[in-house]
C-alpha cells in the first residue's frame, strides 16, 4: 500500500515536472516571438543537389 | 575473446554512411563559404542556440544546434555553419578570425568544449567528439583524425590563453 502511494507521488511529480517545463518553454517562446517580431528571418540554404550527384 | 567483450561489444560505425555525410558536409560548407576548400572540416554541436534561430533540434530538455566547423590553418580563422542532423540544408556562416576575437580557450569543466568569445557580449561553445551515436540529434560521422587535428589547431594556434 505504502509502495503504491509512493509510486503515485513519483508519477505525479513526473507529470507536474513535464507540464511545468512545457509551460515555461511556451511562455519563453511567446516572449521571444514578440521580441524578434521585426527581426530579419534567418537565411537558410537547401542542400545543393547537383553537388551530391557529382559525388555519387 | 572473453565473455565481457562479447557482452559489451562497442557499436560498429557504418563507414559508408559516415563517408557519405562527410561529402555532404563538404558540399554544404563550400556552398556557403567562399574558398571553402581552404578549410578543414569537423562536425560539432552547441547547446547555446541563441545565435541560431533556425536549424536546431530538441533534445529531451536541451536544444542542440548542429554545426559544420571549418578551420583555416593559414588564415587562423574558424567558420561555423549551422545545419541539421540530416544535412538537408544550412544557414549562413559565422567567421571567427583570431585577430578579431576577444578570447578563445578549451573548456575543462563541465564539458571540454571549444569556447570562442567574438566580443564581450556573448560566446559560442563548440562541442566536438570523434563519433556520436544518436542520429536524431547529431550528424552521423566518424571523425577521429579531424578531432585530433582541430584540437591541435585550436589549442596551439587559435586559443588566446
Amino acid at each position: 500500500m505504502e509502495m503504491g502511494v509512493f509510486l503515485l507521488v513519483l508519477v505525479a511529480v513526473f507529470i507536474w515536472g513535464n507540464l511545468w517545463f512545457h509551460l515555461v518553454e511556451s511562455i519563453l517562446g511567446f516572449v521571444r516571438r514578440i521580441l524578434t517580431h521585426h527581426k530579419k528571418p534567418t537565411v537558410w540554404h537547401a542542400f545543393p543537389e547537383n553537388e551530391e550527384t557529382e559525388d555519387d | 575473446m572473453g565473455l565481457f567483450s562479447k557482452l559489451f561489444k562497442e557499436p560498429e560505425i557504418d563507414l559508408e554512411k559516415s563517408n557519405a555525410n562527410a561529402r555532404k558536409i563538404r558540399a554544404l560548407f563550400n556552398h556557403v563559404v567562399e574558398d571553402g576548400d581552404n578549410y578543414r572540416l569537423i562536425f560539432g554541436y552547441t547547446e547555446d542556440v541563441s545565435r541560431f534561430d533556425y536549424g536546431f533540434v530538441h533534445g529531451s530538455k536541451t536544444k542542440i544546434g548542429n554545426l559544420i566547423v571549418g578551420w583555416d590553418e593559414a588564415g587562423l580563422a574558424i567558420a561555423v555553419v549551422p545545419t541539421v542532423p540530416d544535412l538537408s540544408g544550412c544557414g549562413d556562416p559565422i567567421y571567427y578570425r583570431r585577430s578579431g576575437i576577444q578570447k578563445a580557450y578549451r573548456n575543462k569543466y563541465p564539458t571540454d568544449a571549444f569556447i570562442i568569445y567574438p566580443d564581450k557580449n556573448g560566446y559560442i561553445a563548440i562541442n566536438a567528439y570523434d563519433w556520436l551515436d544518436d542520429e536524431k540529434l547529431y550528424v552521423y560521422i566518424s571523425q577521429k583524425e579531424e578531432l585530433v587535428a582541430f584540437t591541435d589547431f585550436f589549442i596551439n594556434r587559435f586559443a588566446t590563453k
